[in-house]
């Protein structure tokens, strides 16, 4: 693994520390305008001697390719509004699945291809669809430099990798698509 | 604002029942992971809108709230990856679907 460059170091620092504001409850006291300064000093220190050691699995692409407020924008819109409406689908197809009498399900492992070349993107599309209920990724594949992930789904409606691809990502990849690229 | 709080976790019950009593009645390993991602998503996001909202609007407790948000966002980025660790880890251990699984192209490709 080749080694991290300085402005990939910053960007992780730049993460650990928000998340280091989020955790020790020091925003709140931020905002009010009484922040505590050996607290900053040392979530400072500890963030930079964090990314110095973790920047290198963390970011292999644009350090700080995300610290952009289009993107973030995006984002949010995708989180706020996007994907609650697809996750009440999916939870209430399979929790009418799981209620049911009859118990009608037709699992089985499609194979769908996947048109997003950041590796960021195919990490949020896989996640996203691993978290709406009736669809888990199992494992991903390239092949001849397009990517695949295999799915376990629930109820198969299409065997094809085309049509079953459509069925699963729906909007998602688009929107996945807007966020990375 | 209370009964909007009250209305948010019956909602989150409903889908974790929904969610431990699929865990009963599936019949394989993957299927069963299927219905416990209804616990984990909208059983515990309801729960913790729920809570947002509690401290946000009635408590008027903002260190809690962030605490909340932070909760929900690490539960939203972990839940996924164990989820992708134990399936493909259930399928190479040995774990069999169904035999009324419709297809398994993940083990067509393998044979090859």
């Amino acid at each position: 693994m080749k080694k991290a460059s300085l402005p990939a170091i910053a960007a992780t620092a730049v993460l650990c520390f928000i998340f280091w504001l989020l955790l020790t409850g020091q925003l709140a006291s931020l905002i009010a305008g009484e922040p505590s300064l050996e607290v900053l000093i040392a979530g400072c220190l500890v963030s930079i001697g964090v990314a110095a050691f973790s920047a290198r699995f963390f970011i292999h692409e644009k350090p700080f390719f995300f610290f952009n407020p289009v993107r973030i924008f995006w984002l949010l819109v995708y989180c706020i509004c996007i994907f609650p409406v697809e996750l009440f689908k999916a939870n209430w197809d399979v929790a009418r699945r799981a209620l049911s009498p009859g118990l009608p399900i037709d699992p089985g492992i499609v194979k769908i291809p996947v048109d997003l070349k950041s590796q960021y993107g195919q990490a949020m599309l896989a996640d996203s669809i691993t978290l709406t209920p009736g669809t888990i990724i199992m494992n991903t594949v390239e092949e001849d430099g397009k990517n695949y992930y295999y799915v376990h789904w629930i109820n198969v409606a299409s065997e094809d990798h085309e049509e079953a691809g459509q069925a699963i990502k729906g909007r998602l990849e688009k929107w996945a698509e807007r966020i990375w690229e | 604002m209370i009964y909007v709080v009250y209305a948010l976790i019956v909602f989150s019950a409903f889908f974790a029942l929904a969610g431990v009593v699929g865990m009963l009645r599936m019949p394989d390993t993957f299927c069963r992971m299927q219905s416990s991602t209804n616990i984990t998503t909208f059983g515990m996001i309801g729960v913790i809108a729920g809570g947002v909202l509690y401290s946000g609007f009635v408590l008027h407790n903002y260190e809690m709230l962030i605490k909340l948000l932070v909760m929900g966002l690490f539960y939203i980025l972990t839940t996924p990856i164990s989820a992708h660790a134990i399936a493909k880890g259930a399928y190479h251990h040995g774990n069999k679907m169904i035999d009324e699984a419709v297809c398994d192209q993940y083990k067509e490709d393998m044979q090859q």
